[in-house]
């Protein structure tokens, strides 16, 4: 869209601001999250108010529930493997998050230039995220292999002695961590969405005022990205907060519970050990916790993040 | 006009609704739950043809729950449907939930049909599943631990081959310093030598399957246990199962013979490298479960079988899945039909002469016949009866079935510290103080079923 | 077009940096194809073997053979379609009331519609499994695909996102012209996030086709099951089919190359257009 266009409806702006009736607005609002409202109460309500309910519970889902009172949450409070769990998932958000979102933004800005070929690259980049779960996790198992895998094949190559990778207490979370780098398709490609939304002519715009490369980067790119840099930070942080399945399938929480991330603590205490009401009583703790950062990230996302559907400018 | 309508529709409904009903009328649906490989899967599903077809009236239907090898998913679904009050009929069970369901009544009590049709004696000795004097299921097959052994590599080492009479295993001592032999970096040196390189082994002694149940039979061996027979005490941190603990890490870490490939606190989903190890002459000695044989049979490679190393004397595990019938059941009598059917070894019977099982039927270990009908064909390796089949005379059930919070006992308390012993980060000793202080900790000991 | 040429990142540059992060994300993957055809033998030899002697392609009619593989793929096909639809219609609807109708309340329903994805899914399983049942969608393929009909609070606040960058004169100038909220939807909003929907479209894809909890609890007959099911039956227990397994794995993710391949030319698409025609 051309700038002669924007003016021009900027000028609309002003007589049609009475057709915004707020009526008019309530009705159609309400009515189209009308599915999102029916699904939050059918799918959402119900598992949520018996969790919070049965996180004060003594329920091993085999006899009738009994009430504990605040049991099961003093008990997680006294629990060491409670607090390593906290801490390694703490260690893996922190560290792995802002390696995705930077790997990813960059991947995708290589992933936008005009080369031949890019739907090739484009789909040679999002492959890792194009398998099932199940199937990557025993792939890189095997590539961690210590006889077998592909990585130490090469250190050897180079004469490195072989590592330990996710059979190492020390180097299980940096294993999955770069594990999590491969696998950052998902990520890749909200952000490609994301740089198709800048005009063409603010980039031109920019360039014609002899903007560098980087000036282009910081003043154009950044602010008009920045909604989902936002969304990729939020889910980042809600997806590290929860990692659960490559743990699951590959390491068990092990060695010596260095990957003992929350859910996957949580997952055994509800299904290996049943314990349903403690289960419940972490995952409320996740929840309070998780709600409280994302807060704090929307809190501050007014300083930074650029709507341009909010006309900010 | 509108009345007349709305009554030709109900009625129109009612029909629709019991006409299967009424031709399904003395047709009895059996739906039983089970896990497996996708081979597993087919000879079960060939068991319950030949049993409609023996019982006509009876139809079963499978229902088949892929799934991890912790079991944790299988039990997932098992407790989703109990609540929702859909559990099949019968089925597989996971054996260390097993205690929690029995005590809470989900299983039928089988002590009266047991005894009317005299089965008692007729398999192993450790088959029924009893929780506090009834028989609330049984296993579902028999399976234990073996040493096995690829013998090009043992001759080339110059190792002789282990004996095959368990009564006979070779002492701890003279079994380590077999492993040495066997063991060479990649310029030929043993460990011990000078100059020997054990980063760059090329060839390893021993592998051992290393996760709770499969270190039972070392520590029995040492007199050993893991807990007393009350489920009261916590015997892990006594001398003689700190000993097998530190003896096996030392494997690992002290005489680097032992090529340690998975130290995840499961053995599954993760990569068959000792096994694949063992065909390709990277290995000398494998300690893992009977059923494993399975696939080593089909790698074709000289495979033996010995007995295993001895501490102080012969032991022996007994592990394998629980099968049971759930007490919701509207049809007791078939149900316990199709359960016999599936204890019946000649009914599936691909599952034993393959190698992943041994049969639950006592006939089958001391009848010759009987013994000939699984285990004379190339996948069972001579010597296969003094070393497996007659070990299990000895063979004490996984106590997972009776103590209560086994899997957090070990989950929580115990692997974790183990791991250390592995990695070499701790002491047998101060690993399993450790454990023990956790198990305490947690209030982990209940008591027994 | 002139500004196209980057002064500092020239195209050799570009394409290295490509080349470099391709292999890194391919190596894995030309593991996994590689060790579709190869012998368990070849698969673990020592020192690695890289391309096997003879190319087993047997292991591929052995994927079809041990399990109704078509079957699990017809099924699974059948899940993923309606998903996707499911996504594209109600989370686009849902977004945009929640990115550009200034309604009353908004703000707490949005933020309560966020706070599902805070909750683990663990605690939630089982309740919904009960709450199935009295619906009769046990057995059924009901619980994998009408919850996306409802809207998913993930692509619900992506697609918030990627509206709140379309200016809003487009929406108030369209009102002067008398529009009505659907009609800007189809009409403006859907054209202009096609990239953005094209994103909502390969997740839900994705996510069902891979989908393994569910099914599993769902679904008992094997008849009905999905190929996640299947890869996990080849993953399950103590058997070392790792060539079957890989074959399986490549033939699940085939279709996903070649469906993925064709959505990605909207990113492109979107770059060309610049802004809304018509």
């Amino acid at each position: 869209m051309s700038f002669e266009q924007i003016s021009r409806i900027k000028q609309k702006k002003a007589s049609s601001k009475k057709h915004f009736l707020s009526r008019q607005q309530n009705f159609w609002g309400w009515l189209l999250i009308t599915p999102a409202v029916l699904g939050l109460s059918i799918w959402v309500f119900f598992p949520l108010v018996l969790s919070l309910l049965a996180s004060f519970w003594h329920w091993d889902m085999l006899m009738p529930p009994s009430w504990n009172g605040f049991q099961n949450y003093a008990m997680m409070f006294q629990d060491q493997i409670f607090w390593q769990s906290v801490w390694v998932t703490i260690y893996f958000t922190v560290v792995g998050v802002p390696l995705q979102i930077v790997a990813g933004f960059g991947a995708a800005l290589l992933l936008n230039t005009k080369v031949r070929a890019m739907g090739f690259f484009r789909t040679i980049y999002y492959l890792p995220s194009l398998l099932p779960i199940a199937v990557t996790s025993a792939l890189w198992l095997w590539l961690y292999n210590k006889q077998f895998g592909l990585f130490n094949i090469i250190l050897d190559k180079f004469g490195l002695p072989p590592g330990q990778w996710v059979f190492g207490t020390g180097s299980v979370i940096p294993s999955l961590i770069l594990m999590s780098i491969w696998g950052i398709g998902n990520t890749i490609v909200i952000f490609l969405a994301g740089l198709q939304g800048i005009p063409q002519e603010l980039m031109e715009a920019v360039a014609i005022d002899g903007g560098k490369a980087w000036h282009r980067f910081r003043h154009v790119v950044l602010p008009l990205t920045s909604p989902v840099i936002f969304y990729n930070i939020i889910i980042g942080i809600i997806g590290g907060l929860q990692t659960f399945t490559q743990p699951y399938l590959m390491t068990n929480g092990g060695p010596a519970n260095a990957s003992l991330f929350y859910v996957l603590h949580l997952y055994r205490q509800a299904f290996m050990y049943s314990n349903m009401g403690y289960a419940c009583a972490m995952a409320w703790f996740l929840f309070i916790i998780t709600a409280v950062i994302a807060g704090l990230v929307f809190k501050s996302s007014t300083l930074w993040v650029f709507y341009e559907g909010e006309g900010r400018k | 006009m509108k009345r007349w309508f709305m009554v030709a529709l109900v009625v129109l409904l009612v029909v629709a609704l019991v006409m299967p009903t009424m031709f399904a009328a003395g047709n009895v649906k059996l739906t039983f739950c089970f896990w497996g490989s996708p081979a597993e899967d087919k000879v079960v599903k060939a068991a319950f043809k030949g049993f409609e077809v023996a019982h006509p009236g009876i139809t079963v239907e499978p229902m088949y729950i892929p799934g991890d090898i912790s079991g944790s998913e299988y039990a997932a679904k098992l407790k989703a449907l109990a609540q929702a009050g859909e559990l099949p009929d019968l089925g597989y069970f996971r054996p260390e939930h097993f205690g929690a369901w029995a005590t809470n009544d989900f299983f039928m009590d089988l002590t009266p049909l047991v005894k009317k049709d005299k089965l008692e004696n007729t398999v192993l000795p450790q088959v029924w599943l009893k929780v506090k004097g009834k028989i609330r299921g049984s296993y579902t097959a028999a399976e234990c631990e073996v040493l096995f052994y690829n013998k090009d590599v043992l001759q080339k080492a110059g190792v002789p081959l282990p004996p095959t009479d368990y009564r006979k295993g070779w002492s701890w001592d003279q079994f380590v310093q077999y492993c040495r032999k066997i063991t060479i970096d990649n310029a030929g040196k043993h460990p011990g030598e000078p100059g020997f390189d054990s980063a760059k082994i090329v060839r390893y002694g021993v592998s051992y399957q290393l996760w709770s149940a499969m270190l039972l039979p070392a520590i029995w061996s040492n007199n050993g246990d893991f807990m007393s027979a009350d489920g009261k005490q916590f015997l892990l941190d006594k001398p003689a199962a700190v000993e097998v603990f530190q003896k096996i890490g030392d494997l690992i870490n002290k005489e680097h013979v032992f090529a340690y490939t998975n130290p995840s606190s499961t053995s599954g989903g993760g990569l068959p490298a000792p096994p694949v190890m063992l065909a390709n002459g990277q290995l000398g000695f494998y300690v893992t479960g009977q059923w494993e044989l399975l696939d080593l049979a089909q790698m074709k490679f000289p495979l033996g079988v010995g007995a295993l190393p001895i501490f102080k004397k012969p032991a022996q595990l007994y592990v394998s899945g629980a099968s049971v019938i759930f007490k919701a059941t509207k049809h007791p009598k078939e149900a316990w039909e199709l359960h016999k059917w599936m204890l019946t070894p000649d009914k599936t019977s691909d599952l034993y002469t393959s190698g992943l099982w041994m049969p639950t039927k006592a006939s089958w270990y001391n009848n010759a016949a009987d013994l000939k009908k699984w285990i004379d064909n190339p996948v069972h390796p001579a010597g296969f009866k003094e070393a497996v089949v007659d070990s299990m005379q000895v063979a004490r059930i996984n106590p997972e079935t009776r103590i209560k919070n086994y899997p957090e006992i070990w989950g929580e308390a115990v692997t974790p510290e183990m791991e250390l012993i592995w990695l070499g980060q701790k002491s047998a000793v101060e690993a399993m103080k450790a454990a023990k202080a956790k198990v305490m900790q947690l209030k982990l000991i209940q008591g027994v079923y | 077009m002139a500004t196209q040429k980057e002064k500092w990142l020239s195209k050799p540059l570009i394409y290295i940096a490509l080349i470099v992060g391709a292999l890194f994300t391919v190596a894995p993957f030309i593991w996994l194809v590689r060790s579709s055809v190869m012998t368990i033998q070849e698969i673990f030899s020592m020192p690695p073997k890289w391309l096997p002697a003879v190319p087993q392609w047997h292991n591929y009619v052995d994927v079809f053979t041990t399990l109704p593989f078509g079957q699990f793929f017809i099924n699974t096909t059948v899940i993923v379609i309606l998903n996707v639809i499911g996504a594209l219609l109600s989370n686009t609807i849902m977004a945009y009331a929640f990115a550009r109708i200034p309604f009353r309340g908004r703000s707490i329903m949005y933020g309560l519609c966020l706070a599902t994805l805070m909750l683990p899914a663990t605690v939630t399983m089982i309740p919904l499994f009960i709450k199935w049942k009295y619906l009769g969608g046990l057995n059924t393929f009901a619980p994998l695909f009408v919850p996306a009909f409802f809207g998913n609070a993930f692509y619900i606040f992506m697609l918030h996102q990627f509206f709140k960058t379309i200016p809003i004169e487009f929406d108030e100038a369209a009102f002067v012209d008398g529009a009505s909220y659907p009609q800007i939807i189809a009409k403006i909003i859907v054209p202009v996030a096609k990239p953005a929907l094209a994103v909502v479209a390969i997740f839900s894809f994705l996510n069902s086709w891979n989908d393994f909890m569910g099914p599993l609890l769902y679904l008992n007959d094997q008849a009905k099951f999905t190929l996640s099911l299947g890869l996990k039956m080849f993953l399950s227990m103590f058997r070392a089919e790792w060539n079957t397994l890989m074959a399986a794995a490549t033939l699940a993710v085939l279709p996903l190359v070649a469906i993925f391949f064709m959505a990605q030319r909207y990113f492109i698409e979107g770059l060309t257009m610049g802004g809304i025609k018509g």
